[in-house]
């Protein structure tokens, strides 16, 4: 037994030993991300190490995958993770939160649709006066906000359809709008894509605009403190997520190759659905999304102007 | 006049895994009205068996006529008292016990349910005690109550299979002396299951040996008039008679 | 010292010192520098517990969320008690239902309800009664369970008494087999109950109908945006209704039942 709790005692030692030795000569970034298509970038920039090639010096990254932006939120509130990626709108929630950090790069922008099964539904009053219900991913999610943004845009109420929403992760919405349990699913790629060929099912039109491609949907943030105390990893974080977009837009079929393994998805497929997606650094409508939030009421706090939701670097609006 | 309890060609086979084993073979028996019936006998030779047969507990070949009808499965025209203490109802109180019994049998009017209730426990002498639950009992007090619930129901036959076992020698000799006042009173007719021969002396009217294999070994008419004690002429010589038969039935 | 007095005032120094615990923790920052947003201070806690109840989230209060949660509840948990009594009075009788019973609530039990959501949704809708479905899950199981082996566990003397004062076979279930099964009916209610509401919340938390929001999606509203205070309060709402379902409803049944018959499992 002494013997057994010496050598355990003497492993310990040694284990600390090896990672007090490793802490002291590199850099360290824990990194939270989300799974699906529109993290794309992130799976190269790990694979391929771009971040740690943009950096002089020795560099070590946890990548940590975390379910939703509020998990990422309070990773980032508790100083466990340094940089995290999520949805644009949780995104402007935690910095009108005063979480800390800001948006430094945009990664994605995707598709939207609203699909349904049923013949009746056409437009947003066929969709009110019938009660028909939407699954979504989530309550206050983004894709809440953009249905709620395009009510507003067409002249509706906003929060016209909030009592008709159905919280749904997007493969159960899919599986429930395809059996008929649902009338209507509001989602992303790659199921947009996925819906958009199934037979029976139609899109309503007017959501497709509120919120295109070439706006954020998937954005950057990293820790303030990260940006204040030490720019030249910031710097390399920025650059080595450039290069890794740079990459996916270049090298698409190889990009395929590497997120299929991750989904079992064919190559052919996740080719197909990279090329829909928009990869760019620069953000789009941040700061429209931010004000449309406050002023109807998705968020408590003014998250003030686009300055106060991005660091310098970021280019768009 | 016919028999109260008429048994006739009884057998019971239990089918152990590898051979039947009869535990009773071709029993036949009469009991009178009236009649309180002390069966002795070892232990395994049949006789709770024959008792449960009675009851209707168990399936048997042969036929069970009570009043001149045969019966099928259990009824309130033959109420058992066992052996286990554990018999009362926990979840009912004393009175309780003995009111459900009656609900079963469709007495429903309230004042007569507790006047039956009192009635029974006063013979018994449990008066006092009918709010009581049966864990806060003795066992001798359980085994009152649950003949005053075999009373309550005023079957042709209560079937008492060693009720007074399990108890210490002077509760057993005073439910003894109550049983056989009740049982005179009541003019009810018991069969009365026992391996202690002074309780089959001294309660029975009739005694019956049974030997193992189910058989009947000796089946006399108590000849010592009530109430009996030790002392009565004629116990020790019946005494030593059923002692010697008993130990002559144990040794096959 | 009365054994209840001390029992209680024990519970009231360990929740007094938990209690201490968060409040040091929460004043010491120690979850980094945004400590007090993920990790709030009783006051806040107590703050957001009285917004919750008065202003809630969007215009609906907690009471609301808290009335739909509970209208499931009671249906999910009347039809899994139902079922549960139904289906092992069933397996008393019948020794193939038995079988083929016992077979399914082992297998059936192994499986959290939440895994079953996407099937459940298929089959029902997407209605609240997928909610109920979960919950009557959740209950029927564990209430089977505990039900089996506590009408497998009378006394055949009590069946026998009973048989021999005229019961028939539903007169022994309701009159012997249930007061008999009493004290594992109740610890068959006590794991049906923790895990009815349990899975209540957690099945809300991931499919929230919006025109029937349940105490599972305001948590989930207040975790999405970043209301930690709230979502803290509402936990505590879940603590003291369970509380309350044990002290207030289980406990009772408990002492005026086995307790009073003598008939507590040890």
């Amino acid at each position: 037994m002494k013997k057994m709790l010496a050598m355990l005692l003497a492993a310990l030692l040694l284990l600390a030993c090896a990672s007090a030795a490793s802490a002291e000569d590199a850099a360290r970034l824990t990194i939270a991300y989300q799974y699906g298509l529109a993290y794309a970038p992130l799976v190269v920039a790990q694979t391929e190490k771009f971040i740690e090639q943009a950096y002089d010096g020795a560099l070590e990254i946890e990548w940590v995958q975390m379910s939703s932006g509020a998990d990422i939120n309070t990773g980032v509130m508790s100083g466990s993770v340094d940089v995290g990626f999520m949805g644009v709108g949780p995104a402007i929630t935690g910095i009108s939160k005063n979480v800390s950090y800001k948006i430094f790069t945009n990664l994605s922008g995707q598709e939207h649709g609203l699909m349904t099964n049923d013949e009746s539904l056409r437009t947003y009053d066929d969709i009110i006066d019938s009660y028909s219900q939407i699954a979504l991913v989530n309550i206050g999610s983004i894709q809440h906000i953009i249905l709620a943004k395009s009510l507003a845009d067409n002249g509706f109420d906003p929060h016209a359809l909030d009592a008709s929403l159905v919280a749904m992760k997007h493969p159960d919405g899919m599986s429930a709008l395809l059996a008929g349990s649902v009338p209507l699913h509001l989602t992303t790629s790659p199921y947009i894509y996925r819906e958009r060929e199934t037979e029976g099912l139609h899109e309503i039109e007017a959501l497709r605009e509120a919120w295109p491609k070439e706006n954020s949907f998937i954005v950057g943030v990293a820790a303030i403190a990260l940006y204040d105390e030490n720019r030249p990893l910031y710097d390399a974080l920025c650059a080595g997520i450039a290069d890794a977009i740079d990459y996916v837009n270049g090298h698409v079929e190889a990009t395929a190759a590497l997120t299929s393994q991750y989904d079992g998805n064919s190559v052919e497929d996740e080719a197909a659905w990279l090329r829909l997606g928009n990869y760019d650094t620069a953000t789009g409508g941040v700061e429209a999304m931010a004000r449309f939030m406050y002023e109807n009421a998705f968020i408590e706090a003014d998250p003030g102007s686009y300055a106060d939701l991005v660091f310098d670097n970021v280019r768009g609006d | 006049m016919t028999a109260l309890l008429k048994i006739e060609n009884l057998s019971k086979v239990y089918d152990d895994d590898s051979r039947e084993h009869a535990v009773i073979d071709n029993l036949s028996l009469e009991v009178e009205q009236g009649e309180f019936l002390c069966i002795l006998g070892p232990s395994g030779c049949g006789k709770t068996t024959l008792l449960r047969c009675i009851a209707g507990f168990e399936r048997c070949r042969g036929r069970i006529l009570v009043d001149g009808r045969e019966i099928a499965g259990p009824g309130t025209d033959r109420i058992m008292v066992f052996q286990d203490f554990n018999q009362l109802f926990p979840w009912l109180t004393v009175e309780r016990n003995i009111q459900y019994a009656l609900k079963c049998q469709g007495v429903r009017d309230r004042r007569k349910l507790a006047d039956i209730a009192a009635d029974v426990l006063a013979k018994v002498k449990m008066s006092g005690f009918e709010k009581h639950y049966p864990y806060q009992l003795s066992g001798g007090m359980k085994q009152r109550v649950a003949i005053a619930k075999a009373l309550a129901l005023k079957p042709a036959i209560i079937l008492m299979d060693e009720p007074f076992a399990a108890l210490d020698a002077i509760t057993r000799n005073t439910l003894q002396q109550e049983v056989l006042a009740i049982s005179r009173q009541e003019k009810c007719t018991i069969i009365f299951i026992t391996h202690n021969i002074q309780e089959g002396i001294v309660l029975g009217t009739r005694l019956m040996l049974m030997q193992h294999g189910g058989r009947v070994a000796m089946d006399l008419r108590n000849p010592i008039p009530r109430p009996v004690s030790p002392s009565s002429p004629g116990y020790g010589a019946l005494w030593d008679r059923m002692h010697a038969a008993l130990y002559a039935t144990q040794e096959v | 010292m009365k054994d209840s007095v001390r029992s209680l005032l024990q519970k009231v120094a360990f929740v007094a010192v938990l209690l201490a615990a968060w409040e040091i923790a929460a004043r010491a920052h120690v979850f980094g520098p945004r400590s007090e947003i993920i990790f709030p201070t009783l006051e806040a806690v107590g703050a957001a517990f009285v917004k919750n109840f008065a202003k809630g989230y969007a215009g609906v209060t907690l009471w609301v969320y808290l009335a739909n949660s509970m209208k499931l509840l009671l249906a999910g948990m009347g039809i899994g008690i139902g079922m549960a009594f139904l289906c092992s009075g069933l397996s008393m009788v019948s020794r193939t239902f038995h079988n083929l019973y016992s077979l399914l609530v082992a297998v059936a039990d192994l499986l959290p309800g939440v895994a079953l959501l996407p099937v459940v949704i298929i089959i029902f809708g997407v209605k609240p009664g997928v909610i109920v479905f979960l919950v009557v899950h959740s209950v029927v199981w564990p209430m089977s369970r505990n039900l089996i082996d506590g009408f497998r566990a009378v006394p055949r003397l009590y069946v026998e008494a009973g048989m021999n004062i005229g019961l028939s076979r539903a007169g022994l279930l309701f009159g012997i087999y249930i007061p008999a099964a009493m004290s594992y009916i109740l610890s068959g209610l006590k794991v049906g109950w923790a895990r009815a509401w349990r899975g209540l919340i957690s099945a809300e938390m991931i499919f929230g109908i919006a025109s029937a929001p349940g105490i599972g999606l305001f948590i989930n509203q207040m975790r999405t945006n970043m209301n930690n205070a709230e979502m803290y309060a509402t936990l505590v709402v879940i603590i003291i209704i369970g509380l309350i379902v044990q002290y207030g409803i289980l406990n009772p049944i408990e002492k005026h039942t086995v307790g009073k018959w003598g008939m507590r499992k040890s």
